[in-house]
């Protein structure tokens, strides 16, 4: 008995030391393996055919970023060559490893040309993540191999974690180029560019549906701990403590009001008792429901806008006795005050190529790193072009289907451009009839209130209901409506603008019909019925107790009566 | 036809057939079995009012045969009668008393607080082409048409290539933003679009349309359709004011090389 136990605890010993012998085997080779991780041949082969057929329109054959599409992207499609990728589980500066190129391609960039590649599969990813590490020589040197860093887990979010988060955000500066209240617009932020000599924004802290490292805070976190390679966000590994990153990454994250931007296509005026005053400014909306509807380039005419900078405006819209009112918001990281602007303004072909350079239009000096000691103070930014925004209604109350062209109205259907040019004390009133067909429709009927306040643009247009010329407003109906953007940092104007397509605007009714009435009303007629029925049917059988009902045919009342 | 609800219905009368039932189930079943059939069996959705005017004529179907005859009148008022009148039965004659106008005030309650729908325009997708357009001063027929390229695909496949090339520079340098870079008509500006660009990738799309259909609605964009396209509502632009004839024909090139498909073949004159 006991040598058959010694026998076992022997194999079993020895069955141990091979496991870990196994292991350590596995663990040194493991080790070996974090060296370069390029795949292998017949991988980066079968990646190169896909990156030939998906990848190089943009990013170019040779990985340089310079695609034939490039000219027409901003942000601008990533150069391979240089191994800076944005992001990474990686330390600054640092590599990205197989896992962080995978993940991206998988994922895409919310907000840029870089869309999700859902269509791809594991292997498929694997094989183009293999094959972009050949384009830079960094891939192969074992040195650079990447090394991730600790991302521990997140802790709960709390009030204090947030206050806590607050703090630090404006101690260590994050509001120099995001701005106090994080809408992207600090002081630095028209100044910024990239290590490429491109003009770069920061990211709007308030819609972190644009981030575009993900919007779950744990991607806050990363983007926090290890910064974007290649642009002015830096990492705060050695300067924060995990919990201090949380902490901002908690603050970060209270910032937005909603996980996604809830795009919608209503806005609904609602009624006020009180007569619409432009003095009051923005407080008398509080009542009216916020819709926010997407922005997109203009790129139906020429000369086309591919990447507005402004990526939504939300809109609420009252009306009293006499007029409606709607106030347009956006956020603008550098309002253009000076200027001007029109919806018509001859903008030269050439702009289309390129990305916008708001750093040559002021003269002011770039900033690569706005955390740089002696940095120059950001010169004032000023272009030539001031910001501005339309709103367009159609001229007549559509009948049926038919509603004028999207954008500026066609020949048979013309609109009411409601155009603020916000270099200007007031809006003006233009009749759009196509592109090509913008005249001035100045009845004095239009009033407006504009004001730019940290990072954010807020609009108020004023209108009688029933204007002199012009589709009335009527309770309880639907309205085509339509908004345009220009931001004249980025030399927009004219036809070079972020617009809307249609969207609808619904003037509710003063007073909405209660339901209780109608429900009250159906319930007491129904119960008369029944009872009436119910009446009748005991009245002319009788109530009956078990049994008396037996199996034969009813006799007919009449004979029991 | 939903094979399985079908099939679930036919079970069901099946069973009350052999569970010799009153002619009052009978009834009520026939009218849910049916209601049934309408609402869930067919693949293609019935509409609402259409369904409801089909079950007002079961309804008085249902009351023409079971007011028929003396017999049937008895059997169907037997256990209603019996419902209301005996004793054992009080408690639930109150709940149900009850209950209908409770459910009606429900229904009045939703039926009021529906969310407000902007008014819908349902547009045709491919409307009918004319048979002739003109493009920077040349007319195209788009019924005896063909894309000038396509023959080269057996005649010249090396020269072919080069134009399906250049119709991906095309694509890319243009057609990407709402169209996409995988075709599927999800690019960058598509959560701001109505109606939503095509996907080229759906099987049910580029092989029903011949190169010429292709051809006048790229030329002609959006304000080209006629008025059941909606011309006023989409963003597609008329790229004849951005692309030359031959760029416009070798997108469409690339657009069915690109996803593996064929045009459709002209049709064959009427005979």
């Amino acid at each position: 008995m006991t040598s058959r136990v010694m026998r076992a605890a022997a194999i079993s010993s020895g069955c141990l030391a091979f496991l870990i012998a196994l292991l350590c085997a596995v663990l040194t080779g493991s080790a070996r393996a974090a060296g370069p991780n390029m795949g292998t041949e017949a991988q980066r082969e079968s990646g190169k055919k896909l990156y030939l057929t998906y990848c190089s329109q943009c990013h170019g054959d040779a990985g340089d970023g310079e695609g034939y599409a490039a000219s027409r992207l901003y942000p601008r499609p990533r150069n391979f060559t240089t191994g800076k990728f944005k992001v990474r589980t990686t330390p600054n500066g640092a590599l990205p490893t197989h896992e962080d190129l995978v993940n991206i391609i998988k994922r895409g960039m919310p907000y840029t040309s870089m869309p999700a590649w859902p269509s791809l599969s594991d292997g498929q990813l694997s094989d183009l993540a293999y094959f972009i590490t050949t384009f830079s020589p960094d891939f192969s040197d074992p040195e650079k191999a990447p090394k991730t860093v600790s991302l521990p887990g997140a802790p709960k979010s709390t009030k204090e974690s947030i206050e806590q988060g607050k703090k630090l955000y404006a101690e260590t500066g994050c509001d120099g180029c995001h701005g106090t209240l994080g809408r992207g617009d600090g002081p630095s932020a028209p100044t910024l560019v990239d290590d490429w000599g491109h003009p770069i924004r920061p990211a709007d802290l308030t819609q972190r549906w644009t981030f575009r490292g993900g919007s779950s805070r744990e991607d806050i976190f990363r983007t926090l701990s290890t910064g974007l390679n290649g642009t002015p966000m830096p990492s705060f590994l050695d300067a924060l403590k995990d919990e201090e990153r949380w902490a901002m990454t908690d603050f970060i994250d209270s910032l937005s009001e909603s996980h996604d931007p809830g795009y919608t296509d209503l806005v609904v005026a609602r009624h006020v008792l009180d007569p619409i005053d432009l003095t009051k400014g923005t407080a008398y909306f509080e009542s009216a429901r916020v819709a926010r509807f997407p922005i997109i380039g203009q790129i139906t005419e020429p000369v086309r806008e591919f990447h507005p900078p402004t990526t939504s405006v939300t809109v609420q819209a009252i009306y009293d006795t006499e007029s409606i009112a709607l106030l347009v918001r956006w956020h603008d990281m550098s309002a253009q005050k000076t200027g001007k602007n029109g919806p018509s303004l001859p903008v030269p072909p050439e702009e289309e190529e390129g990305a916008p350079a708001p750093a040559a239009a002021g003269g002011a000096q770039a900033v690569t790193d706005p955390f740089a000691e002696e940095q120059p103070a950001p010169a004032a930014q000023a272009s030539e072009f001031s910001d501005a925004v339309s709103i367009q209604v159609p001229s007549q109350v559509p009948t049926g289907a038919r509603k004028p062209y999207f954008i500026f109205g066609d020949a048979q259907n013309s609109v009411d451009l409601w155009f603020f040019d916000l270099a200007r004390p007031d809006p003006v009133q233009f009749t759009g009839r196509g592109s090509g067909n913008i005249a001035p429709n100045d009845t004095g009927d239009l009033t407006g209130v504009a004001s730019y306040d940290q990072g954010e643009w807020s609009v108020i247009f004023k209108r009688p209901l029933r204007a002199t010329s012009g589709a009335p407003f009527s309770p309880g109906q639907f309205m085509p409506i339509a908004f345009s953007v220009w931001d004249g940092l980025s030399r927009e104007r004219g036809n070079r603008r972020g617009l809307t397509v249609w969207y609808s605007l619904y003037v509710e009714p003063e007073t909405v019909p209660s339901a209780v009435g109608p429900m009250v009303k159906t319930a007491l007629l129904i119960l008369a019925i029944e009872l009436a029925v119910i009446g009748w049917v005991r009245w002319r059988y009788g109530s009956r107790t078990r049994g008396e009902f037996g199996g034969k045919p009813t006799q007919p009342a009449a004979t029991r009566a | 036809m939903n094979i399985l609800v079908v099939l679930a219905v036919v079970a069901a009368f099946g069973l009350l057939r052999f569970g010799r039932v009153s002619l009052l189930v009978w009834a009520g079943a026939w009218w849910v079995g049916i209601y049934v059939l309408l609402r869930f069996g067919f693949t293609a959705p019935i509409p609402a009012s259409v369904v409801s005017l089909y079950m007002g004529i079961v309804s008085i179907a249902i009351l023409a045969y079971v007011s028929s005859s003396q017999e049937r009148r008895d059997e169907i008022s037997r256990p209603l009668v019996r419902f209301m009148t005996d004793k054992r039965y009080t408690a639930f004659l109150a709940a149900t008393v009850v209950a209908i106008p409770a459910l009606a005030a429900a229904n009045v309650y939703v039926q009021m607080n529906v969310p407000l729908q902007p008014p819908l325009f349902s547009r045709t997708v491919h409307p009918a082409s004319p048979s002739e357009i003109t493009v920077h001063d040349k007319k195209i027929d788009l019924d005896a048409g063909e894309n000038p390229f396509r023959h080269l695909e057996a005649s010249s496949p090396t020269e072919f290539r080069t134009h399906v090339e250049n119709g991906r520079k095309v694509y890319y340098r243009n057609c990407v933003f709402c169209h996409g870079d995988n075709l599927a008509g999800n690019g960058m500006f598509v959560h701001g679009l109505d109606p939503i660009p095509t996907n080229f990738t759906d099987k049910g799309t580029l092989p029903m349309l011949r190169e010429t259909f292709l051809f006048w609605r790229i030329a002609k964009g959006g304000p080209g359709l006629p008025e059941e396209g909606g011309p006023w509502d989409t963003a597609m632009p008329a790229w004849e004011k951005f692309l030359k004839e031959e760029e416009m024909w070798e997108a469409i090139l690339f657009l069915y090389d690109s996803t593996g498909q064929r045009p459709r073949a002209k049709e064959e004159a009427a005979k």
